[in-house]
């Protein structure tokens, strides 16, 4: 057996475990979906649990344990900004440096402490947190060398890095520091528009297409200076984070006429506007900076990590450039994707171990790198809990009367196959509808996942099919790619009110755009997952079996989750969050539990108060 | 807590490991790797019911120290003692949190027509409360207490009637319980909220012996009833399974006799008289433990939990196989 290296990522947001086994990655985890705290930043014991179960290995076989991230240089960057402000940010100074003193520093007492062993190396390795971003971008991709763009809110000082990857080496040759950021611009407005940092990104992302980007020279003017090159510089004046800890300041209030939005108020033409823009801005970036390394590297494929590489759009704008011949973007490109990172690195760079690459396929395993549920594990729990149930061993029959479900317009608790690694639901952990229903998005939103009513949902289509149905023809395994729908399909729309000024989005909402309208966002885009047989073979049976019905081979695919909530890892989470809401049917892989035959459902949480709002 | 299910209902035992899982379980140890065959027990390897005619076999039934709570598979005293012996093969029929009565069942359902050598019949001491218990405490996967019913015995006249059977799938509340089922719930001991504070306290070994605490009462008389009643269960068990000399009753001490913070007269006696009289051998592993130096011993549990560390399980394996051996030298065969 190879190097068998974990590796650990935690203390910041969203903290997450990985495993590899002479390079291949053998699990991944984050500890949300565990600890049923979404984005929980805490040191991810029950993350690490499940790897060293994936591999079913005593914690005293490792060769080692990896950690993400630097805490010394995190504290150096921390001192710094704490002399640039004061005597202003002392908060900020001190919360950050009991983050730091009092948990990162005491990682190596953390491992010991969860798993009774710190690996033969007998002590955890650090990497640098850019690093550990770029590897877990460069290492799984199909590419033997490759452009690297790491892009996040910030690590220890590093927010923007331009490297290249050749075989086993990983060069980052130039970077933006703290407190330029353009993670943390995004993120100030997603504050600013009333959404949570850290989470509440993909909101912006998705209210930006009802908007026109009316601030796009405010912001270019006022807060951020970008080059040619796609460097950049913030005007910090404009920000809290430097020495409070909000995002935003009056300057910025006042630039964007008026106090930040309060959450869960009426969203507004300025927020949409807002959105618009700074959408506009980052894209604006990502082109610049991508051609900026495509001409200094000289490299024809590009990889991408970081929290900015989850911005579907910019990155399928990127695609349609065609500045890059190919693209790989880790599906977890956020810190708890800098586990696989952290473990990858110690392989290669620490144990000097060649990559092995299989050509044409990427090492991420279609990101099914979670735990998994047997029949009988299941079973074993409905019987328990005295839950009605069909065991439908004869897999053609299971998924036809699934598939057929969805066509007839039903709501569907989908939980197959090993759980997700990212935060993408990819067919494992999916809340599954028909595309062509004009009531799905509707529905899903409001019955279903109780969130903002304007949120797209995304579709998974069969890879030989992805052109018949998007102006598309790449593979996007890991539904981070945004594409035209095709114009054929397209409907016209009525917008005139809506573009005269009225706020009201829900008369743009459910217009049908589309021979897909549920799958169609306002702009005609698509948030487009291909799925492959060899990825999930169950999940591309089922569209395939939907596709005989109906003759579309693209179904709804969303997290498995409500608003708030983690998406479920366990057998009795999906059945707690299908009771939670008017989902049909729940498919506990081959056991199918329809809503009409359960059991008044005792709920003995406040789930509403547990998952706070993102 | 793990995020998976360990056990799964049946219908006569209460309840036993899923198959085929291999799940590692969160512990104060760092952790330790569980895995279960098809037929649903803690084994690396599946039951077959011809034995190999290169292996000896023996079969173990007990409760968790024998299933191994806190240790993985290999690290169990079965396991060990399938090391030291070449050529032998020990199933482990082993269910955390049963009771003897609970074992006898896992025979006659499981084990009855496997081929073997030898069976040992594990006890822990502290089985004799189980086995008059009817409900036992468990968490909840949300970490709730809740109570399972369990099959039990009880001695009528003679007679030993099954009860309770099959138990009730879903869980209890306690305050669901009728009043006179009360007291056949199994809370661990006597005395529960003086050992609650005491334990917070951190001063339970200096009170056993202060106290000269005697933690199994029902040891100290050969009539008491819940002795009587395990007696009744062995000896229907050996009868049963009707050859004696391949038996090996052992009654696997708590860390209060090991340590020697209460007396282990009481309940060692009385297992060399049920051995005498059914005709068995007993294997006593506690003079083994004791040839150790106490500050040595101590280390034969962990910190919290109380089940044996992985030197506890080698300690009992060792001691085990002098047995094993000695009961395999006469017996060559089984027909």
């Amino acid at each position: 057996m190879g190097k068998i290296i974990l590796g650990i990522s935690g203390f910041y947001h969203d903290s997450g475990a990985a495993l590899t086994i002479d390079g291949s990655i053998v699990a991944a985890a984050q500890e949300e979906r565990f600890s049923r705290k979404k984005h929980d930043p805490r040191f991810p014991k029950q993350a690490i649990n499940y790897c060293l179960q994936e591999a079913f290995i005593e914690a005293d076989e490792l060769d080692a344990v990896a950690f993400y991230d630097n805490p010394l240089l995190t504290f150096d960057r921390l001192v710094h900004n704490a002399l640039a402000v004061a005597p202003r940010g002392k908060e900020v100074f001190i919360d950050g440096a009991l983050g730091i003193l009092g948990k990162k520093m005491w990682v190596n007492d953390y491992v010991r402490q969860a798993i009774g062993s710190l690996g033969k190396v007998g002590k955890v390795l650090f990497c640098e947190h850019h690093m550990a971003h770029a590897a877990s971008a460069f290492y799984p991709s199909p590419f033997t060398s490759a452009a690297i763009l790491v892009m996040d809110g910030v690590g220890e000082w590093a927010t923007t890095s331009l490297g290249v990857g050749k075989d086993e080496n990983i060069e980052l040759f130039a970077e933006i520091n703290y407190p330029h950021s353009l993670g943390l611009l995004y993120s100030a407005m997603t504050y600013f528009c009333g959404f949570k940092v850290n989470s509440g990104e993909y909101k912006l992302m998705g209210l930006a297409p009802y908007g026109e980007p009316r601030y796009y020279s405010r912001i270019r003017e006022h807060l951020i200076d970008i080059r040619e090159d796609g460097s950049y510089r913030l005007n910090t004046d404009y920000f809290g984070y430097l020495d409070g800890k909000v995002m935003t300041n009056e300057a910025f209030h006042a630039l964007f006429d008026g106090p930040p939005r309060k959450p869960e108020s009426r969203i507004t033409r300025r927020e949409m506007d807002l959105a618009a823009s700074v959408q506009k801005i980052t894209e604006e970036v990502v082109l610049r900076t991508a051609r900026h390394l495509r001409k200094s590297t000289g490299e024809r494929n590009l990889v991408m990590a970081g929290g900015v590489a989850l911005n579907c759009v910019a990155n399928g704008k990127l695609l349609a450039e065609k500045i890059f011949d190919q693209i790989w973007i880790q599906p977890a490109a956020g810190d708890a994707g800098g586990a696989i990172g952290a473990a990858l690195l110690v392989h290669h760079l620490y144990f000097g171990e060649k990559r092995k690459i299989q050509p044409g396929r990427d090492g991420q395993k279609g990101s099914l790198l979670g735990p998994s549920y047997s029949s009988e594990s299941i079973r074993a729990m409905l019987d328990r809990k005295g839950y009605p149930y069909h065991h439908i061993q004869n897999r053609d029959e299971r998924l036809r009367l699934v598939a057929q479900a969805i066509a007839d317009g039903k709501i569907v608790g989908w939980f197959s196959n090993r759980m997700e690694f990212g935060p993408r639901a990819l067919g494992a952990r999916s809340i599954l509808g028909d595309p062509r229903n004009p009531n799905t998005q509707s529905v899903m939103n409001l019955k279903i996942k109780y969130r903002e009513s304007f949120r797209p949902f995304a579709p998974s289509v069969l890879l030989e099919r992805v052109s018949e149905y998007f102006e598309m023809d790449v593979e996007s395994p890991y539904m981070l790619l945004v594409a035209p729908v095709k114009k054929e399909r397209c409907k016209p729309m009525d917008l005139e009110r809506f573009r005269g000024g009225d706020d009201d989005m829900l008369p743009v909402i459910n217009q049908v755009r589309s021979d897909i309208p549920a799958v169609t966002h306002v702009d005609y885009s698509a948030r487009i997952q291909t799925v492959r047989r060899e990825d999930n073979p169950d999940y591309y049976d089922l569209i395939k079996a939907f596709e005989a019905i109906t003759g579309y081979g693209v179904i709804v695919n969303t997290s498995f989750n409500v608003r708030g909530e983690p998406i479920v890892c366990t057998p009795l989470d999906a059945y707690r969050c299908f009771m939670r809401t008017e989902m049909d049917l729940l498919v506990l892989e081959d056991c199918l539990l329809y809503r009409n035959e359960q059991p008044q459902f005792e709920d003995d949480e406040n789930w509403r108060e547990k998952y706070e709002l993102d | 807590m793990t995020h998976h299910q360990l056990f799964e209902y049946h219908p006569l035992i209460a309840y036993k490991f899923i198959p085929n899982l291999k799940v590692r379980i969160p512990h104060e140890s760092g952790g330790y790797l569980v895995q279960t065959n098809r037929m649903g027990f803690r084994s690396n390897h599946e039951f077959m019911r011809e034995r190999n005619p290169q292996k000896k076999r023996v079969l173990v039934f007990g409760d968790s120290f024998t299933a191994g709570d806190g240790v993985s598979n290999g690290k169990r005293y079965t396991d060990i003692i399938e090391k030291l012996i070449p050529s032998l093969e020990v199933y482990n029929f082993g269910v955390s949190g049963t009771g003897s009565d609970q074992h006898y069942l896992i025979w006659r359902e499981f084990a009855r027509d496997t081929e073997h050598d030898v069976m040992v019949i594990a006890v822990l001491v502290e089985n004799i409360r189980r086995i008059v218990a009817r409900y036992r405490r468990y968490l909840d996967e949300e970490g709730r207490r809740v109570l399972f019913a369990k099959p039990y015995f009880v001695l009528e006249g003679d007679k030993l009637v099954l009860k309770g059977c099959p138990p009730k799938r879903e869980a209890l509340r306690e305050d669901e319980l009728p009043p006179e089922e009360q007291p056949y719930v199994e809370r661990g001991g006597r005395f529960e909220l003086i050992r609650r504070v005491i334990n917070q306290l951190g001063i339970k070994d200096f009170v056993h012996k202060l106290t000269h605490y005697q933690p199994f009462p029902e040891y100290d008389s050969p009539d008491h009833p819940a002795w009587l009643l395990m007696k009744a269960i062995l000896r229907q068990w050996v009868e049963e399974y009707g050859q004696k000399e391949r038996v090996i009753l052992m009654p696997i001490p708590l860390y209060y006799h090991i340590e020697e913070s209460c007396d282990a007269t009481p309940y060692r006696r009385r297992f060399e008289e049920v051995a005498e009289e059914l005709g068995v051998h007993l294997h006593d592993p506690l003079p083994d433990f004791w040839a150790y130096p106490p500050e040595v011993r101590r280390a034969f549990r962990f910190e919290k939990d109380i089940h044996p560390t992985p030197e506890g399980h080698r300690v009992l394996a060792e001691s085990l196989k002098k047995s094993i051996e000695k009961v395999l030298g006469l017996n060559l065969s089984f027909s």
